[in-house]
Parts: structure tokens; C-alpha cells; sequence
């Protein structure tokens, strides 16, 4: 009889991806009030194909969260950023069969470091962007210019409207502000030239 | 015997004695009679029962074995002395006890304040040491009670019981209650030298079966009963006597006494904490490093910016038995009342763990332990995000 439920054990005693990514491209770290865990994710996503290539992780907590980051890492591993960025908790507690309530918790500190780890690639690609147009949607790599002319084109006046169009906004949607900003400084600056 | 596990959980149960085992035997077979009962096998099992008292007796250092009367367990004894106590001196309407009380001592004054009794609680400082100067301040003329444990379950530190009663007797007109639970079977008692009017003992913690308590009460001091009923103990504890745990209870109290493996536990706790601080860089002890004030089983470690729940899963996969002062139960995750009583910063107490040794632990058992461990400290601290548990010396120290 094993001190965890028998698949928990597995990971916890053989933990996937336990460690850091040397010089990561993100990290995410979340943490936990409710029982003072603390859950350290970091990732090396490769530019060109917007995909997550290693994923490590560090945590303090119990087993049931250790075997969720572990199951976490070999989730997004050689996943699409953009697929990473809409992962839900039941991808991590699907590995187990689900999990029992008071530990669901443990799931949803994944998702949030994961989340967490992506704003990080987020900013710092939007810092590191040379072009002279903004980038917006990271997740997909798509600029200013690509969504104003998208707006203009086929008169777009929702959030969701441009995701169906070009992408943009369709992967952790921290980029949906500044898309209602575009829309908005867009129709506004129309409707004054009529 | 089990030979697949290394039991190191001594606080929180015993293995029954086989001495103890035989000597209970007769009663659960062939020796089936009620003390109450005026026939000649009534009689006998009266006699058995006498003879446990004065076991008991013996090994507690009591004046007279009508001193002892039996309980169920050791949160009965501390229940009835307490709610004795309190019941002798209705008007009498402030207790002091301590923070680090176990819980059926602790949870039983919190209730007794949210019914309107006024509760003076003790500190311990950060080596769980008790601030006896704050007892003796807190002492009124309305102190009906006070209620210190003999030797904490947790850290094993042992208070000092001679002086608190003298600052008792000499300050109040309190009663004077010890929950010695965690004391008897590991040091040495002598309750008639002390000031102590009740005395809580648990069966379960030297050697006899669960099921069996005692509750030592001072000659002259006519306690009121907890269970009322029929006649037994004197009157004094309704139900009929558990004659088989009673003698149990006796059997262990006599091999506690007579015994001498106390100094064998403590060579051998003094092996496995000297080992596990000197060669685990994040290992910290939680209690007084003063030997002589604390229990010769108990080793309280912290293994810093470790989880404690992680360590204990590892040693159980060893078949290593020990206990953790944190645990993640469903409403909460936090430390023991105990270690945060001592002020245990929470990234210590969270990787805190209880050695507590037995009379059938063998040193072969420790040297495995000390085996195994490390490398699972080294492990997990490895997987720690926090970067001071990886490093070693003194920078995790520092």
C-alpha cells in the first residue's frame, strides 16, 4: 500500500522534468496562501515555432502537487504556445483520473504558474520586438498594423471577430485590452472622419 | 513481532509489551469476572485490580495506591481532571495552561473559555521552553486550576513541574493538574515529592494496549466523578473496570519501572540527532538542545524549505515509521500549534519531523535510518524552488 493514491505515487517518487531550464525563456512561479505551496516553472520555447521545447519544474508542497507539475511538464512539452496558453486544470488531473476536491487546488497552481510563465515570454518578447510596429498577440506573433488592417478590411468590431480573422488573441488572451484598444481608437478615429 | 517497518513513532503509540501481552491474556480468556461481584471470582479479579493500582502506584511514586483510579484513556483522565478541578471550586473562574497543551488539554480550555472561563495561556520560548515567570505572575486568588504537561509530545521538551507547583502552592489556592502522558515509561516520576494533586497517564504510551488510562489524584483531594454511575473506582469512575487493560496497564507500569532501557533509547536518540545534524546541511532542531530537558526518545528535525509530508511518504516507502508537525489536511496546511508556539519560522516547521523511539528499537534500525534519510533530504530539497534548501553549510544555515 503506497502513502498516495497509486498513480500520485508513481510521479511523486519518479517526478517528470524535476529541475530548471538553463537560461529559460520563461518563468512562472505561483504560490499558495491556502496551503503556503510554492510551484516554480521554467521553459524554453523556440521562437520560430512558438512551441514550448524543455520544461522544468521546482516544488514545495505535497505529493499530489508534485505529481500535478510533473504531469504538467510532460503536457506542454513540445506544445504550442498558444495550445499551452488554453490548458485547463482537467488536462492535469485527466493523468490521474481526476483528483479529490480538497486537492484540486494543487491542479489549478500548475495552470497558474503555467500562465504566469507565458506573460513572462510574453513581455519579454514584447521588449525584444525590433520591428517598428507593435506585437500584440505574442502567442501568434501578430502585430499592430496585421490587426488594424484586418479591422479595416472586414470591419471588424469585436475581440472575437479579430481572433477568427488573423489569430491574434487566440492563445492566453493577454492581449485582449490591447485589441478592444485598437478597435476602439480604430471606429472612433472613423467615425470622426465621417 | 513486524519486522518489515522501523517504528520511530513512539509518542504517538506503543508496541504492547509481550510481558504485558501475557499478562493480560488470562482475563480476555478464562478470567472473565466482575470486580463487583461478591463471589469468590469476583473477588479475585478484585484482587487483580489491586495489584495493578499498586503497580501503578509504584511506578508514579504515589503515596498510596488509592491515589490511582482507572480511566479509558489518557483524555479522560486530563477531561475529569480538569473538569473535577473546576467543578470542587465553582466560583473559583480562571485556569492557566499553556499553549502547548495537547489537545485533549488545549482544545477542552478553549472550549471552557468560549463558555466564560477566564484562560491565562503560558508561552514557550523559541526552544519550547516554558516561561514560568509568566505562570507564576499569572496566578490569582480565582485561579481555580492549572494544567502543565509533564514532557510535550511534539519536541519532548520536559517543564519543570517541582518549581510551577511550589509557584502554585505557594501563590493560590489552585489545584495543580500534570497531563504526564507523554512522561511515564521515559523519565522517571515521583509524584510524592511533587506538588501535584492530578496526574494523567495513557496506557498506550509505555507498553499496554489502547483502551487504558489512569488518573493519579491526591490523597485528600475528593475529585467529583466524571462518569457517573455505579460504584466502581471508589465511586469515583462509574462503568465497569476493563479488567483485562487494567492488569495490562499494571504489567507496563511495573516494566517501565523496573526497567532499564531508557538509557539504551537515549544512546540511541543521541546517535541518530547528532548524525542527521551534523551531516544535513538544512536539518535544524526544534526544541531545547539541553539534553536534561527534554525526553531521551524524542528528536524533533526541521528540514528546511522541505515538506515534512514529502519526507514522511519517503520514509513510509523505507518502511520507516515517523510523524510530521505539518500536515495538508483538507481545510488547511499549517504547523502544528506547537512549533508555531515556538515561533518555528513556517518554511521550517513545514519540514519539521518527530523521532520518537521505543524499548525495541535496535541500533542496527538507526544506522539504516541514518542511511536512508539523507539521500531523500537530498532529493527533495533538490526538487525544493526555494534555492537555500539545495545549497549546503552554512549558507542554508545562515
Amino acid at each position: 500500500m503506497s502513502f498516495y493514491p497509486s498513480r500520485i505515487q508513481e510521479h511523486f517518487d519518479r517526478p517528470r522534468n524535476a529541475g530548471e531550464v538553463e537560461g529559460a525563456d520563461a518563468r512562472g512561479e505561483a504560490g499558495s496562501l491556502y496551503c503556503g505551496a510554492l510551484l516554480r516553472l521554467t521553459l524554453a520555447i523556440d521562437p520560430a515555432r512558438q512551441t514550448i521545447t524543455d520544461v522544468r519544474f521546482k516544488a514545495l508542497g505535497c505529493g499530489f502537487l508534485i505529481a500535478c507539475a510533473s504531469a504538467l511538464t510532460e503536457t506542454v512539452r513540445e506544445l504550442p504556445v498558444s495550445k499551452a496558453a488554453v490548458l485547463t486544470e482537467e488536462a492535469i488531473t485527466g493523468w490521474f483520473g481526476g483528483l479529490p476536491a480538497e486537492k484540486l487546488h494543487c491542479a489549478a497552481l500548475c495552470r497558474e504558474a503555467l500562465h504566469l510563465a507565458l506573460a513572462d515570454y510574453h513581455s519579454a518578447r514584447q521588449e525584444e520586438w525590433t520591428d517598428e510596429e507593435a506585437l500584440i498577440c505574442t502567442c501568434f506573433g501578430v502585430s499592430e498594423k496585421s490587426i488594424e488592417r484586418v479591422i479595416r478590411v472586414r470591419s471588424l468590431r469585436t475581440v472575437k471577430q479579430v481572433t477568427a480573422a488573423c489569430n491574434a488573441g487566440g492563445g492566453c488572451g493577454s492581449c485582449h485590452m490591447l485589441i478592444e484598444d485598437i478597435l476602439s481608437d480604430y471606429w472612433r478615429t472613423r467615425d470622426t472622419l465621417i | 513481532m513486524r519486522d518489515d517497518i522501523i517504528y520511530l513513532d513512539n509518542n504517538a503509540t506503543t508496541r504492547v509489551a509481550p510481558e504485558v501481552f501475557e499478562a493480560m491474556c488470562p482475563y480476555l480468556a478464562d478470567l472473565y469476572g466482575n470486580p463487583s461481584s461478591a463471589h469468590t471470582f469476583g473477588r479475585e479479579m478484585r484482587r487483580s485490580l489491586a495489584r495493578a493500582r499498586e503497580q501503578v502506584a509504584e511506578a508514579l511514586g504515589a503515596s498510596d495506591a488509592s491515589e490511582i483510579a482507572f480511566t479509558s484513556c489518557g483524555s479522560e483522565s486530563d477531561n475529569w481532571a480538569i473538569r473535577g478541578a473546576l467543578e470542587l471550586h465553582p466560583e473559583k473562574r480562571h485556569i492557566i495552561t499553556t499553549r502547548v497543551e495537547h489537545e485533549a488539554v488545549r482544545n477542552l480550555c478553549e472550549r471552557l473559555e468560549r463558555d466564560g472561563y477566564d484562560v491565562t495561556w503560558i508561552e514557550v520560548d523559541g526552544e519550547g521552553r516554558l516561561d514560568v515567570e509568566a505562570l507564576g505572575a499569572a496566578l490569582r486568588q480565582d485561579t481555580a486550576l492549572v494544567s502543565v504537561m509533564l514532557a510535550n509530545n511534539e519536541t519532548g521538551v520536559i517543564f519543570p513541574i517541582q518549581e510551577i507547583g511550589n509557584l502554585v502552592r505557594e501563590h493560590s489556592e489552585a489545584l495543580f493538574h500534570v497531563d504526564g502522558v507523554q512522561a511515564v515509561g521515559k523519565i522517571p516520576i515521583n509524584l510524592r515529592a511533587l506538588p501535584v494533586d492530578l496526574f494523567a497517564v495513557a496506557g498506550h504510551k509505555l507498553h499496554a494496549p489502547k483502551g487504558v488510562g489512569a488518573l493519579y489524584v491526591r490523597r485528600g483531594l475528593s475529585l467529583p466523578p466524571f462518569i457517573i454511575g455505579g460504584g466502581q473506582e471508589s465511586g469515583r469512575r462509574a462503568g465497569t473496570e476493563a479488567v483485562p487493560y487494567i492488569v495490562a496497564l499494571g504489567s507496563a507500569c511495573e516494566l517501565a519501572h523496573k526497567s532499564d532501557a531508557h538509557a539504551l533509547i537515549g544512546r540511541l536518540r543521541d546517535k541518530l540527532e547528532d548524525t542527521i545534524l551534523s551531516s544535513i546541511p538544512n536539518a535544524r532542531l526544534n526544541g531545547t538542545r539541553d539534553r536534561s530537558e527534554r525526553l531521551p526518545n524524542t528528536s524533533n528535525i526541521s528540514f528546511e524549505h522541505v515538506e515534512g509530508e514529502n519526507i514522511l511518504a519517503q520514509l513510509d516507502a523505507a518502511g520507516i515509521c515517523v510523524s510530521t508537525g505539518s500536515a495538508c489536511n483538507a481545510e488547511t496546511h499549517e504547523a502544528s500549534a506547537v512549533l508555531r508556539a515556538m515561533n518555528i519560522p513556517y518554511t521550517a516547521a513545514r519540514g519539521s519531523i518527530r523521532f520518537s523511539l521505543g524499548r525495541y528499537n535496535t541500533e542496527s534500525e538507526i544506522d539504516y535510518t541514518l542511511e536512508v534519510l539523507p539521500p531523500i533530504i537530498r532529493r527533495l530539497a533538490e526538487l525544493s524552488p526555494y534555492r537555500e534548501a539545495g545549497s549546503s553549510g552554512e549558507a542554508a544555515k545562515a
